[in-house]
């Protein structure tokens, strides 16, 4: 009998599910999964009873939230697809701050048939089983969640930065060589640090490293050195990594003895 | 052991020559600061003055990443992805590096030999190249700042061309075959390798030996250096990937949809990294960073009793390649109580 999955997006650009229509070997996905409900590849299905539930997207709207729990309700196992599902996204970068003001700034007084709230990763309203990052994931990678899955087993997720990805590429380091804000030594590995290799710094979209291993302050302060700004350094840094932990703690810890 | 010269104007005939002998690997420069080993077409691409490659030379015989054999379940099968390895050279390996190279050797070569680094190891041809230290190196406080065996040829800069031990059946037979590069050694060589040495020792930036460090690291495990230093640190693993003598490796297996193939994969891994000390049951044996980051310390100063040296060989890469301007060298100089005074 084939695993059922379902194939879910809550608030996101839908660009994980875009990725996982596109992966070569979707023939032979559809052929050893039922695909259950997929609302981007087709508009039949209903949420129902699912071996493995996968959803891309931050919980942004109470209708999010209650098509969240329904999902959870029903899958077996539950993965957070991508940095929205694991991070919050960059919609939860104003995590923290004054909603009813940024609210009023975007939409003023158009009437929204919705309660919105600040995006917020799935965690926050759910259990979730596994994390499978990116912005969007890697091909290899869905299709190794998908392949451990298949056989009864379960993924090995990464908890090492893109650095470990990078030196193994043999790429020039361009934090050390460039002075360039890579995020790569608190991003979890998984791209095969593809924009260091490209001479672009990463900007951290694959999310924090898991498991309180992403080291914002030890960076902060190796970014301090090479003369950034602390307003620079945190605006970067939030942009993927806002409701990481005890950033803001983080990042003040080095600067505490400037302001 | 037997000794040559080649004279300057024939060092780039000489290098044509080796790829006679297999695929050749050289330094080059790949970025404004940087070096690595790529495969040489272009002999006048060759960096001479390297100080040190990005990928240490471990990635010929132990690659980055491989994938050591595949599994089918429909045929019931299991096939081994090394075929016989063809023949290469490795060009400009500096003493250091050749240390280090040997004490894979005793790490992979023991009574269970790992059979994909037995196989490029016999494959590999090793040209050793003189160096002069920059503030990165501490090889002669590691006793590896010259190397005696573990080489085919070792080529020593002098004012008109390289002297050149044979180290090896394979060196000699280079040699041999090529009579018109190679010419006898007269006394002006031998002069100015001596002066060389001379004023190799000389540039090192701190004299002594490191034989104690080991002991007093494991003396001062508790002290708030490690906590300061480990602070510090980002986690990211440059250290031991850009270090000649980390050989950790991941394994990990790969199945295909439908489960019906699969294969087994293996790439470098990290001490730096939580899952590296995480065991079944969910127990960690380095929990926290400063565990993590002490026990680099701890294990490269251990002792490899085959060769009577530390783990480390003194190369400097994993100060040079920190992203976070850790000092590995002047750590374990503070630890051993001395005072570091930067200029």
């Amino acid at each position: 009998m084939r695993m059922k999955i379902g194939i879910h997006g809550l608030t996101s650009c839908y660009g994980c599910q875009l990725k996982m229509a596109c992966i070569e070997e979707i023939l032979e996905v559809a052929k050893n999964f039922e695909i259950v409900y997929w609302n981007m590849a087709s508009s039949k299905g209903e949420i129902e009873k699912v071996d493995i539930a996968f959803v891309e997207g931050s919980v942004v709207t109470e209708r999010d939230e209650e098509e969240l729990k329904l999902i959870r309700e029903n899958a077996d196992a539950l993965v957070a697809v991508g940095s929205c599902a694991i991070h919050g996204g960059v919609q939860g970068m104003i995590f923290g701050e004054d909603y009813e003001e940024i609210f009023r700034e975007v939409y003023g007084d158009s009437l929204i048939d919705y309660e919105a709230k600040i995006g917020e990763p799935l965690r926050k309203y759910v259990e979730v089983d596994y994390c499978l990052p990116g912005c969007p994931p890697e091909e290899h990678e869905i299709l190794y969640y998908l392949a451990t899955f298949g056989i009864g087993s379960y993924p090995e997720e990464k908890d090492y930065p893109v650095c470990a990805e990078c030196r193994r590429q043999g790429y020039p380091c361009i934090l050390i060589e460039k002075g360039m804000p890579c995020l790569g030594p608190v991003t979890v590995a998984g791209c095969n640090a593809k924009c260091p290799g490209f001479n672009v710094a990463c900007i951290g979209c694959r999310g924090p490293v898991p498991h309180g291993t992403a080291w914002f302050d030890s960076l902060a302060r190796t970014f301090k050195e090479k003369g950034m700004s602390k307003e620079y350094i945190k605006r970067r840094m939030e942009i993927f990594g806002k409701q990481y932990e005890k950033l803001d703690e983080m990042i003040e810890k080095v600067f505490e003895n400037e302001d | 052991m037997r000794y040559v010269k080649i004279k300057g104007d024939k060092i780039y005939e000489f290098l044509e020559r080796l790829k006679n002998y297999g695929k050749l690997y050289a330094p080059v420069k790949i970025s404004e600061k940087f070096y690595d080993r790529k495969e040489i077409d272009d002999v006048g691409e060759i960096a001479f003055d390297y100080q040190r490659t990005i990928m240490p030379a471990k990635k010929y015989f132990i690659p980055p990443c491989e994938e050591m054999f595949e599994i089918d379940m429909e045929e019931n099968e299991y096939r081994e992805k090394l075929e016989e390895v063809e023949p290469f050279v490795i060009f400009g390996m500096h003493a250091c590096e050749i240390v280090a190279l040997r004490i894979l050797d005793g790490v992979y070569l023991n009574e269970y030999p790992d059979i994909y680094y037995e196989r490029r190891r016999k494959a590999g041809i090793i040209i050793g190249l003189s160096c002069l230290p920059d503030e990165y190196c501490f090889c002669n406080l590691r006793r590896t700042d010259f190397v005696d065996i573990g080489f085919d040829l070792f080529l020593h800069e002098l004012p008109d061309g390289y002297l050149a031990r044979v180290g090896s059946p394979k060196g000699h037979k280079i040699v041999d075959e090529n009579p018109d590069i190679f010419e006898e050694v007269r006394q002006e060589d031998i002069d100015a390798f001596r002066a060389f040495e001379e004023k190799r020792q000389e540039m090192f930036k701190f004299k002594g030996n490191f034989d104690n460090i080991r002991y007093i690291l494991e003396l001062t495990m508790q002290d708030k250096l490690w906590d300061e230093e480990s602070e510090k640190c980002l986690g990211c693993g440059n250290c031991t990937m850009t270090c000649p003598t980390c050989r950790c490796y991941d394994v990990q297996d790969i199945p295909e949809i439908g489960g019906k193939k699969g294969k087994r994969i293996r790439f470098w891994d990290s001490c730096q990294f939580r899952s590296h000390g995480l065991v079944a049951g969910g127990h960690n044996f380095r929990e926290t960073k400063r565990d993590r980051f002490l026990n680099r310390y701890i294990c490269k100063n251990s002792y490899f009793y085959p060769l009577g040296t530390s783990y480390c060989v003194g190369c400097g890469n994993c100060t040079y390649f920190c992203p976070a301007n850790i000092d590995f060298q002047e750590n374990l100089m503070k630890i051993r109580g001395r005072e570091v005074i930067h200029e």
